[in-house]
């Protein structure tokens, strides 16, 4: 289990502090959130400068805001950055243009988006995406798909059809306005019988730890 | 018994039947996830022992020796680039002539190993079964043994080879076996092998950096699969009393190791993890076959392994694999066996 900077936003810009906080909560998993193109330009100054890192597994999840770039030159971007990450996530939702994405190969992973956006929801919207990349892997938010159905069979069905795709999970609860938020005990419980499931890919927190 | 203990393939192994595995295939009925290169590389691992048998069952025997063959064809994992790595086995105590010999079987094989590796002169059994432990158990007769007990097939000899592997397992579930505890004679030494073999990879670093790539990925795949096929067993030992242990032990042994990974994320209900951990082995094999991927690895050194895309996939590929066994031996069941008995 490893934490997600994007929950991190008083410390956004400053890369340096934000993998110090993450790593105070794991040395082992980590994932470098980029909200916007900015920050992608700014994440491969920081990792060209070769600094030293304890992960053993290192995430980047790509920009799902203010895109500016054109879809190619922001997958070259994600390209230049890939030799540093075992995975990119990408929201299917921000992709106009699969084709680029290709490039990334199998360090591409795309994401089940929450129910307010209106594709890459389901098994089935997912499918779609996937058969457009077919390399790609899976990212399982599993407050995503909670937002979905509460009963989480949206949840199960997920896993089901890509479960041989899974590469590693994001954990979170969802506060009313889908943000997410410190992982309730009720959630916990909910979520069981789906994290048994994926027991040997990386957890990340999306948000930061519930307070004990 | 638990489940499963008494699963044994459709048929001899001897009689290439490896490539319709029932753990393998169970897997995939479980996981939704197919191993095509698996089942391509048992294929060419069948068709060639076939082969291999005719053209050796040519040669001159001696009753009690064998030809036995290694490696990829011990795992039943046979790519193109696969050495046809083998050893001369004698039953019994060492003596001047052996049929077979070794230049003999070098001449009928198409990729031996040249003479001065660990199978470079005959393995007699009685050095490797009455050897171990001691300044005497030199890391040639550790890999020689543990080579024969992990990943080995009769060429020829069939009869030798099975009574070998037998008074070997014998030889490990001695007096000291308690009944529903793993045997820890057999535990230590798969233990000590696979930490030889990590010792052994920085050693011939400091040698040489060449075939450092190849070294290293088979480090971080192949060399992981023999290890955890010769461990879960052992670990499986601890439901069962001693007298069971033997029989056990040789129907797990005379499965390919990637059968007694499958069967073990079976047993112990991770068929999903099983699925992405031999998957992503699986993914490794079919790579590993491509002449490019093969020969990028070959070149790699520990400078330019950054820059080498097939390093960086076939790294990524090797801690899909440990992820997913490192679930199967801490996230399930067998976790308090691994608490117990795995570190100390």
């Amino acid at each position: 289990m490893g934490a997600s900077t994007g929950y991190m936003s008083d410390l956004r810009g400053d890369w340096v502090a934000q993998i110090g906080r993450a790593r105070e909560l794991s040395p082992f998993v980590i994932e470098l959130s980029v909200l916007c193109e900015e920050e992608v330009l700014g994440l491969g100054r920081y990792l060209g400068g070769e600094p030293s890192l304890p992960f053993r597994y290192l995430s980047i999840h790509g920009p799902s805001k203010g895109r500016v770039m054109s879809e190619r030159e922001l997958v070259d971007e994600l390209v230049r950055l890939s030799p540093w990450a075992d995975a990119i996530v990408m929201h299917p939702d921000t992709i106009l243009d699969p084709a680029p994405y290709r490039a990334l190969g199998r360090k591409l992973l795309l994401e089940n988006m929450d129910a307010r956006k209106h594709d890459g929801r389901t098994a089935d919207e997912l499918g779609r995406w996937f058969e457009l990349l077919p390399e790609a892997g899976f990212c399982f938010d599993i407050a995503h798909a909670w937002s979905l159905d509460a009963a989480m069979l949206a949840g199960h069905e997920l896993l089901d059809a890509f479960r041989t795709r899974l590469r590693h999970l994001h954990i979170s609860s969802l506060s009313p306005q889908c943000h997410h938020v410190a992982l309730t005990e009720e959630h916990e419980e909910l979520f069981g019988p789906l994290l048994a499931r994926c027991v040997d890919v990386p957890w990340i927190l999306e948000a930061p730890p519930r307070e004990p | 018994m638990f489940p499963g203990s008494s699963r044994r393939l459709h048929g001899s192994p001897d009689t290439g039947e490896r490539v319709q595995p029932a753990a393998l295939q169970e897997l995939t009925a479980a996981s939704g996830r197919e191993f095509p290169q698996l089942a391509r590389a048992r294929r060419s691992t069948s068709e060639g022992l076939a082969d291999r048998r005719a053209r050796l069952g040519a040669l001159s025997h001696q009753p009690d020796v064998a030809v036995v063959l290694m490696g990829s064809w011990g795992r039943f994992e046979l790519t193109s680039g696969s050495d046809d790595d083998f050893m001369i086995l004698v039953r019994g105590p060492e003596r001047e002539q052996v049929a077979p010999s070794i230049e003999q079987v070098g001449t009928v094989l198409d990729k031996a190993p040249g003479d001065q590796g660990i199978f470079g002169k005959p393995v007699y059994s009685d050095q490797i079964i009455q050897k171990i432990g001691l300044e005497r158990d030199n890391n040639s007769n550790l890999s020689q043994r543990m080579l024969l007990l992990l990943e080995s097939v009769y060429a020829t000899g069939a009869a030798v080879h099975g009574s070998v592997r037998e008074q070997l397992i014998d030889r490990y579930l001695d007096q000291s076996v308690k009944d529903f505890r793993p045997p820890r004679f057999l535990l230590n030494d798969v233990i000590r092998y696979w930490r030889t073999i990590c010792v052994d990879f920085a050693g011939k670093e400091r040698e040489g950096p060449e075939k450092w790539g190849i070294r290293n990925a088979k480090l971080r795949t192949s060399r992981k699969v023999l290890f955890a096929g010769g461990l879960l067993p052992v670990f499986e030992c601890a439901r069962l009393e001693a007298r069971q242990m033997a029989p056990f032990l040789r129907s797990q042994l005379d499965m390919a190791p990637t059968d007694r990974i499958a069967q073990a994320f079976l047993n112990h209900q991770a068929p999903d993890p099983g699925g992405r951990a031999l998957g992503a082995y699986d993914d490794f094999l079919g790579l590993l076959d491509e002449e490019d991927f093969r020969a990028e690895l070959e070149s790699v050194t520990r400078e330019s392994s950054k820059s080498s895309a097939a390093f960086s996939e076939a790294a990524r590929l090797g801690s899909e694999l440990e992820r997913g066994l490192s679930a199967l031996l801490f996230e399930t069941s067998l976790y308090p066996l691994v608490r117990e008995y795995g570190i100390f």
